[in-house]
């Protein structure tokens, strides 16, 4: 990246006395006009170049936290710089197809991200007369997760998922898939946290994307210093605000892993003597996250959209955990995973009926994907909560003491997850593919429990009642019952 | 009794015989009609099992070389990529280092001493007065005050300038 702070008077003024090195943080003294988060640039006297933030200022000390650490620094030749302002990235097209660490330096080989405007990374909180409601869908390619919870372009839509769930291979299959039905599309990929060979995987599963000019990629890798990773998603929304709102793209968001983030928060919040509220995180964790969240939207006479989706692992599988409770007040629905489809061996593991996306009818149905989208989605979902209370029947009385109805929506619940929801993670899947589907498995059920669509989709698509031959549940089709295979002959007829 | 003469026996037993025998026929007929049923319906079967397996054998190979082929490109476009930006890095680098070159010249022109006050100037501006200003080994100057430094030397400045330009360094690789 290019070190961009403009060069001011205190851009120039080098403080040389450093009174402390203390872990990651050193402490300069006799500065002047110093404030909080300020972006400083330090110079050992070997002339290596470290990068750090005021966390801390107080009359003329300033508390620096180093990003890449204090080790090896003699406080004797140290030269702080403090920028004047809170760091600032250059922002532009020339981040396409580039693969930087978490505070934007290039990792790829090549020079520095170059771009003629300067963005503060905080960014500036959206007026929100100028914001415009989300609309028209960014289509993700994973199947289950257009169908049922379909994505906004403007809109925050989080994953929640739990450690050891396939929530990165989704994510970045979102990232590698996702479009705009033709319109100029990027995504910003923001990973914090990740393990070297997450980092890997997340390169190789967006190589083609990155290499064709639509992805920008920032890692933060777990060993890198905590401060980077609290810049990572800030940094990934100045460039993907400026590529939206400038450069007149849909950009999607993906960040992950927002827990890793707040985690980070927490750190540095003790490292600033901060007093600690729920689990430790920070009393402003909320505000945070939210002003991390709030900087997607569209605005009123620009082109272009900002989605965000980030990616939370609630510890312990606990929904209340602060991260996912308080992302769940900030952001649009959620995207849940579950352990027991994932042990079901389906992927996307997806936790339908605890999923949801609040502003999917701003986004599908009529005029935006297709006319039965919304009805095929509510009426998967209506079945699958039946499927649920059939469940808890079958397991006080048993399956065969069942009626033929409730049977049909075990058999529904099979085709639900092996023929609609299940996916290759490399496999991108069009709505329209999506949704067939989705009817395939629906007409597994008798014409009377499809009460939620509307008579004439149900005759195009050859809907029968419980004892209509050609029903699966009809005893002269009794060949149909095993499964899957009937279904097709199903469909067709 | 008397025994009957063995001529008569053969008679008497003739339809018996000739029954049994026909029954040994029509069973040994039926039997490898049946086995030659069966041997087709093998037949049938294991040339089905083996186009099944075949054409199997046939999709994971196609799948397999895809997968291959997919690596490949994906490696190739890697390459080419990585090769395109460590280009771009080398004429980056290239053009810092000759722009700190050229700078450093400045120091045999003419106009060197009045470049020079006026940095001086800008250190004192900075520091204050006070500030204890000297001559930077690659030119331009160094100030100095109690905890604090300002460095104007000619390759700092260079290296400044040229990061002001930003975006317009890439017209080095872009048309």
């Amino acid at each position: 990246m290019n070190p961009s702070g403009s060069m001011s008077l205190s851009g120039a003024i080098e403080y040389t006395h450093v009174g402390e090195l203390r872990g990651p943080l050193a402490i300069v003294e006799g500065v002047s006009g110093v404030g909080w988060d300020e972006y400083v640039r330090i110079t050992l006297a070997s002339g290596e170049r470290r990068h750090g933030v005021v966390l801390d200022a107080d009359r003329d000390r300033a508390v620096v936290q180093v990003l890449e650490g204090t080790a090896g620094m003699d406080p004797e030749g140290v030269r702080a710089a403090f920028t004047g302002s809170p760091l600032r990235v250059p922002v532009g097209t020339d981040w396409l197809g580039r693969v930087c660490n978490g505070r934007g330096e290039p990792l790829d080989g090549g020079p520095p991200v170059l771009g003629s405007h300067t963005a503060e990374v905080g960014g500036a909180p959206l007026n929100p007369v100028r914001r415009e409601p989300p609309s028209e869908p960014v289509l993700t390619g994973v199947g289950a997760v257009d169908a049922l919870t379909t994505l906004v372009r403007g809109q925050k839509l989080p994953v929640f998922s739990v450690a050891g769930l396939p929530h990165l291979e989704l994510a970045a299959q979102i990232a590698a898939q996702a479009t705009t039905a033709g319109e100029a599309f990027s995504v910003v990929f923001a990973g914090m946290g990740l393990t070297h060979a997450d980092a890997s995987f997340v390169r190789d599963a967006l190589e083609a994307r990155s290499v064709a000019g639509e992805l920008v990629l920032l890692l933060n890798t777990a060993d890198d210093p905590v401060i980077e990773r609290i810049l990572t998603p800030r940094i990934a929304l100045t460039v993907a605000e400026h590529l939206a709102f400038t450069e007149a793209r849909h950009v999607l968001v993906v960040m992950t892993d927002m827990t890793t983030y707040a985690e980070a928060l927490r750190e540095v919040s003790a490292a600033r003597g901060e007093i600690p509220a729920r689990r430790a995180y920070p009393g402003y964790l909320y505000s945070d996250l939210a002003s991390l969240y709030e900087r997607c939207g569209r605005l009123r006479d620009r082109p272009g959209s900002v989605t965000v989706l980030p990616v939370l692992t609630m510890p312990a599988g606990d929904i209340t955990h602060p991260v996912p409770d308080l992302t769940g007040y900030i952001t649009e629905g959620q995207i849940v995973l579950s352990a027991e489809t994932h042990a079901r061996g389906v992927y996307p593991p997806l936790d339908a009926l605890s999923s949801l996306s609040r502003l999917m009818r701003k986004g599908a149905g009529p005029g935006r994907t297709r006319d039965d989208h919304l009805d095929v989605a509510a009426q998967l979902l209506a079945a699958l909560a039946r499927v649920r209370q059939v469940r808890d029947l079958a397991d006080l009385v048993g399956q065969a003491a069942l009626s033929p109805t409730d049977r049909r929506y075990l058999d529904f619940e099979e085709a639900f997850l092996w023929d609609f929801v299940d996916q290759r993670s490399d496999e991108p899947r069009a709505l329209d593919a999506s949704l067939e589907r989705g009817w395939r498995a629906l007409l597994t059920l008798p014409r009377s429990q499809l009460s939620m669509l509307p008579a004439r989709l149900l005759d195009a698509h050859g809907a029968k009642g419980l004892d209509e031959p050609g029903h699966p549940g009809h005893p002269d089709d009794l060949d149909h019952l095993d499964g899957l295979d009937g279904l097709d002959g199903e469909a067709s007829r | 009794m008397t025994p009957p003469a063995p001529d008569q026996t053969t008679d008497a037993l003739h339809p018996v015989r000739a029954g049994l025998l026909r029954s040994a026929h029509a069973d040994a007929a039926a039997l490898l009609a049946r086995t030659e049923r069966e041997t087709a319906a093998r037949l049938d079967q294991a040339r089905a099992e083996a186009r099944a397996i075949l054409d199997e054998a046939r999709r994971q190979g196609e799948a397999d070389g895809a997968d291959a082929a997919r690596d490949l490109l994906v490696t190739a476009r890697r390459q080419a990529r990585s090769r395109t930006l460590a280009a771009r890095r080398e004429a980056y680098e290239e053009l810092r280092h000759e722009a700190a070159e050229r700078v450093r010249e400045l120091r045999r022109t003419d106009g060197y001493a009045a470049v020079r006050e006026r940095l001086e100037q800008r250190a004192r501006v900075l520091l204050g007065p006070a500030a204890e200003v000297s001559e930077h080994a690659e030119g331009g100057v160094v100030g100095r005050a109690p905890g604090k430094q300002v460095d104007l030397s000619l390759t700092v400045l260079a290296d400044r300038a040229l990061d002001r330009m930003g975006g317009e360094v890439r017209s080095l690789w872009e048309p």
